[in-house]
């Protein structure tokens, strides 16, 4: 099977599964994510995308531990799978190959 | 710090339970952040709003449990409840009869007090303006009593607008009666009835102008403002109406100023012509005294003008225009024109009740007979359950839910009542002409109005859910296993609800029977109560054209021909007179008292012709020639005579408006308005002058057909130019109590459905009975029971419970048919007798219905019945 294509708020939040590396879950991908890129992400928005990446055989998650912030209740710690890892790489390749073929390259516009 | 509570309960109310840990605590968490980076009345909000996000599908979906659940909602099961449904009905064809009989004619009937209710409300709110239209009623308080009436002066209409700047329009209606009035066009003469109206008329309300417009409609004396049925019948068309002349009353030539559309049934103001205001003031020269009351006045308030307000400002309106009078206080009011229809009786000077009684009590009458049928239908279905219980019992085995069988019962019952809603629509149908005739109205079923399905819908589920709701609650409830081990025995409880249901249903029909009763009786006792004078072979004549100046001649030839005994005159009629003066006088009268007499104008004979009976005195008679003269004589009944409080009343002064005159009679009382009302005091004096009124011809018993032809032929002869009309006395008297007969006879046909319907139940409920108990019949009789014994034995069961409704239903109706009988002055008593009456008819009934089922059981031969053990 070809590999699942990945919507781009998708591939922001696998990357960030990816960057975090084990302590990723709901709301500190958010923070995260609003951190990085400036955009006002909401926590059902990520939690819906880590549904969709978790069924599309992306990441896989497990409970954690608890904490009080959270009422004794347990977080779910996603990490990411090799098949997700491998689509990160893909979509990474197709790019740079485009990059690469880019006749004039975009300068920063430091000046006008 | 905790998130807001309702939110989290929500939160755990949606969202799927294998997912609700993870996301109420990243929640939690989230809020704990904001709760330190923004406070806690933002940090709460943002929860919310995170809740809130979370109401998705993929938050709500539950986790498939991997195991398969019994589908109680397939197309198999669904076929299967057809099935069965079907088979009950085809196996006991006599049950599924009387039960959709039953709710059929209940819902028939429903439909139709529906229909005639729904219209009832309809009337008058066709009014574009009606938010705004308000009708102006007097409240007049003397001699210690409070009354109110729409009867007011003038030129009321005309200065309210003038002086109150709320009033957007007003206008005068001659609304009391209409005048049958005769035009003429060429050779074309026909009789029209019409009124009068003020020029703001079409401006305020909702009669749409074929030709002409509303500005200038009304607005000269010579115009007249016609309907299209009207313009037809004289001129062909509308287009060729306008602007031509019509002659009216033989007396001037009036110009059609408009045409309307003709005028709607649902309108509570009737009228094929329409004469402008200045018209009537000018013809009726008395409104210039604002003492003197008579027509309607209507105003339309300005958008923004508050009705509360205007009414107070209008209260003291009348003494602009009149002085004080000692001892008496009138005020205007307003009421809400579209409501009046239904809103029409004053009591103690305030709005009380009218035509939304018999609303209500129709309305009452129809749940009461859905009720009844939906009763029949509980029952029926309750005391068979025994025949089902075993198939409850195998369901259940099988894994049936309570839910599921709640849902098939239900269902069966709303299937009945689909069947049975179909027959009622049927029914309706067939009887609409003859419930229209009996109400005089023009109903028909909507079939194109989405409001008439939607409210035929909703009937279908309420009398379905009524009626399937406890036989679905009862039957789902039977514990399989004491069913399939045979030893269902049905509660006390279970019993004592059907008991109670029976004793229900007859209590309603007893209320009815002594209702039908009641108001036969009353309608009865009005059409055959002495009224003081002989209504029969009297006829009315009205005067007019020619017969304003040749009326001395009319008397004459009427009184040589053959038939007539006497003939005299009358400004109003026998029947209905609504005149009043306050200002009378006597010698010894209290200055302060203000009493309000009735008043009557008459011709010579009076006494004579009407039939009155003379308690003392005499007639107005030509042989004293001092009659003649103005006021100068008058006549009294016996109750004005009290109020005066003459020994020796003959010869006694009186003064009439200042004037003085003697007494020379004192009638016996007669009956000159409605019983609705006590009688007044009268009194009577001579004018043979009035350009209107009515002349009175007493015929011979039996000789009413030549004494009219005769009348013809003088009629004729002296005024050509108008129809020769007439009307019969009793007929008259018997128009004031139309609404009380419609209701009688509408009564009548509800008591008969009620008790048909009740009956119908009975009959399933002691059929089935029977059924139950064939074993113990045979037994008895094997034993040596006499067939009486047990026709007795099936018996008294019913009629203890019959006896109970005739406990509870007696006072009821007592209570329900005084407060009708209150709204007559003279009225029947209530005898024990009527509810003995009631009572006998309902065992009666009962034990016809019931006997039926017990003789044929007792008639069974014992062998039959056991040898199948």
């Amino acid at each position: 099977m070809k590999r699942g294509y990945l919507g781009e708020f998708e591939e922001i939040v696998l990357l960030t599964v990816a960057v975090m590396e084990g302590g990723a879950y709901g709301v500190a991908i958010t923070h995260e994510i609003c951190e990085q890129t400036g955009r006002a992400v909401r926590l059902n928005q990520v939690h819906a995308a880590l549904e969709r990446l978790e069924d599309k055989g992306m990441l896989k998650s497990e409970m954690g531990e608890p904490t009080a912030e959270r009422g004794g209740r347990r977080k779910r710690l996603f990490t990411t799978t090799a098949y997700g890892r491998r689509t990160l790489q893909e979509i990474q390749e197709v790019r740079e190959s485009f990059w690469a073929k880019l006749l004039n390259p975009f300068r920063p516009a430091t000046s006008l | 710090m905790k998130p807001p509570p309702h939110a989290d309960r929500l939160l755990q109310l949606f969202c799927a339970p294998h997912r609700l840990e993870e996301v109420q605590g990243d929640l939690h968490e989230e809020f704990a952040h904001q709760l330190r980076r923004v406070g806690k009345q933002k940090a709460q909000w943002w929860y919310w709003w995170g809740v809130l996000g979370f109401l998705k599908p993929f938050a709500i979906k539950r986790k498939p449990s991997g195991y398969s659940t019994t589908n109680q909602m397939n197309a198999t099961m669904i076929s299967n409840y057809f099935k069965i449904a079907r088979r009950n009905l085809i196996r006991n064809k006599a049950f599924s009869g009387l039960n959709i009989a039953g709710l059929a004619l209940g819902m028939a009937c429903s439909l139709l007090i529906m229909l005639w209710v729904q219209d009832e409300r309809s009337v008058d709110g066709f009014h574009a303006n009606g938010n705004r239209l308000y009708q102006v009623y007097e409240r007049s308080s003397y001699d210690g009593k409070v009354e109110a009436g729409y009867m007011t002066q003038g030129l009321l209409a005309d200065e309210l607008k003038r002086v109150i700047p709320e009033i957007e329009y007003a206008s005068g209606y001659e609304g009391n009666h209409l005048y049958r009035s005769t035009f003429e066009v060429g050779e074309k003469i026909n009789k029209v009835e019409g009124t009068y109206a003020g020029a703001d008329f079409f401006r305020m309300f909702s009669y749409p102008l074929v030709q002409g417009t509303p500005e200038t409609a009304l607005n000269t004396p010579i115009g007249v403002a016609i309907s299209r049925k009207v313009a037809e019948q004289f001129f062909g068309n509308p287009e060729k109406a306008i602007g031509k002349a019509i002659r009216y009353e033989n007396r001037e030539d009036l110009i059609v100023t408009a045409v309307f559309e003709n005028v709607p049934a649902n309108s509570s103001q009737q009228f094929d012509f329409l004469r402008s205001w200045n018209a009537y003031v000018k013809e009726n020269q008395w409104v210039t005294n604002w003492s003197n009351t008579s027509p309607h006045t209507l105003v339309q308030l300005r958008p923004t003008a508050d009705p509360a307000r205007v009414e107070a400002k209008i209260k003291d309106f009348i003494y602009r225009y009149k002085q004080k009078d000692q001892g008496s206080l009138v005020e205007l009011a307003l009421q809400s024109y579209p409501e009046k229809y239904l809103h029409s009786t004053f009591k103690n000077g305030q709005i009380d009740g009218g035509r939304i009684e018999y609303v209500r009590l129709f309305s009452f009458v129809a749940v009461f007979i859905l009720l009844i049928a939906c009763i029949n239908f509980m029952n029926l279905a309750t005391a068979r359950s025994t025949k089902r219980a075993k198939e409850v019992g195998v369901r259940k085995v099988v894994g049936a839910v309570r839910t599921a069988l709640m849902g098939q019962f239900l269902g069966e019952a709303l299937l009945l009542t689909f069947c049975s809603i179909l027959i009622a629509v049927a029914l309706v149908a067939v009887l609409l002409p003859a419930f229209n005739s009996l109400t005089g109205k023009q109903l028909f079923l909507p079939f194109g109005q989405p409001v008439f399905w939607a409210s035929l819908l909703g009937l279908l589920t309420l009398t379905g859910f009524v009626a399937g709701s406890y036989p679905a609650l009862f039957m789902s409830s039977l514990s399989p296993i004491r069913v399939l081990k045979g030893s269902l025995k049905f509660s006390g409880g279970a019993t004592f609800f059907r008991k109670s249901l029976v004793v229900f249903q007859f209590s309603l029909s007893i209320i009815l029977i002594v209702g039908m009763i009641v108001m036969y009786r009353q309608m009865q006792f009005v059409q055959t109560k002495n009224l003081g004078y002989d209504r029969e072979n009297l006829v009315y004549i009205p005067i007019e054209g020619d017969l304003v100046q040749k009326y001395n001649l009319f008397k004459e030839e009427a009184s040589r021909m053959p038939g007539i005994r006497a003939v005299s005159r009358m400004r109003n009629s026998p029947t209905v007179n609504d005149h009043g003066v306050s200002d009378i006088g006597w010698s010894g009268k209290d200055p302060n008292l203000w009493v309000s007499f009735s008043d009557e104008l008459v011709g010579f004979d009076f006494v004579k012709t009407m039939n009155l009976k003379l308690k003392e005195g005499r007639d107005f008679s030509r042989e004293f020639g001092a009659d003649t003269v103005s006021y100068s004589g008058f006549l009294l009944n016996e109750t004005a005579l009290k109020k005066i409080g003459y020994q020796h009343p003959i010869g006694q002064p009186l003064w009439w408006g200042g004037r003085q005159g003697t007494i020379i009679g004192i009638v016996k009382d007669f009956h000159f308005n409605s019983m609705h009302e006590a009688i007044q005091p009268l009194v009577i004096r001579l004018d043979e002058k009035k350009p209107y009124g009515t002349i009175l011809v007493r015929t011979e018993a039996g000789k009413t057909r030549e004494a009219l032809a005769g009348l013809e032929k003088i009629s004729k002869e002296l005024n050509p130019n108008f129809p020769f009309t007439y009307q019969f006395s009793d007929q008259e008297y018997a128009k004031l109590y139309k609404s009380e007969q419609v209701v009688s006879q509408l009564a009548n046909s509800f008591a008969v459905l009620a008790i048909f319907i009740s009956c119908l139940g009975l009959f399933g409920l002691a059929a089935f009975t029977a059924e139950q108990r064939t074993k113990e019949i045979g037994v008895r009789k094997a034993l040596g029971a006499s067939v009486a014994s047990v026709v007795t034995l099936l018996s008294q069961d019913f009629l203890k419970l019959v006896l109970i409704a005739i406990l509870i239903a007696s006072p009821l109706s007592w209570y329900a048919m005084t407060r009708w009988l209150d709204g007559f002055a003279y009225k029947i008593d209530i005898g024990w007798w009527v509810f003995a009456l009631a009572g006998f008819l309902a065992i009666a009934i009962a034990l016809l219905t019931v006997s039926f089922q017990s003789i044929k059981a007792a008639l069974v031969n014992p062998v039959k019945s056991l040898k199948s053990e």
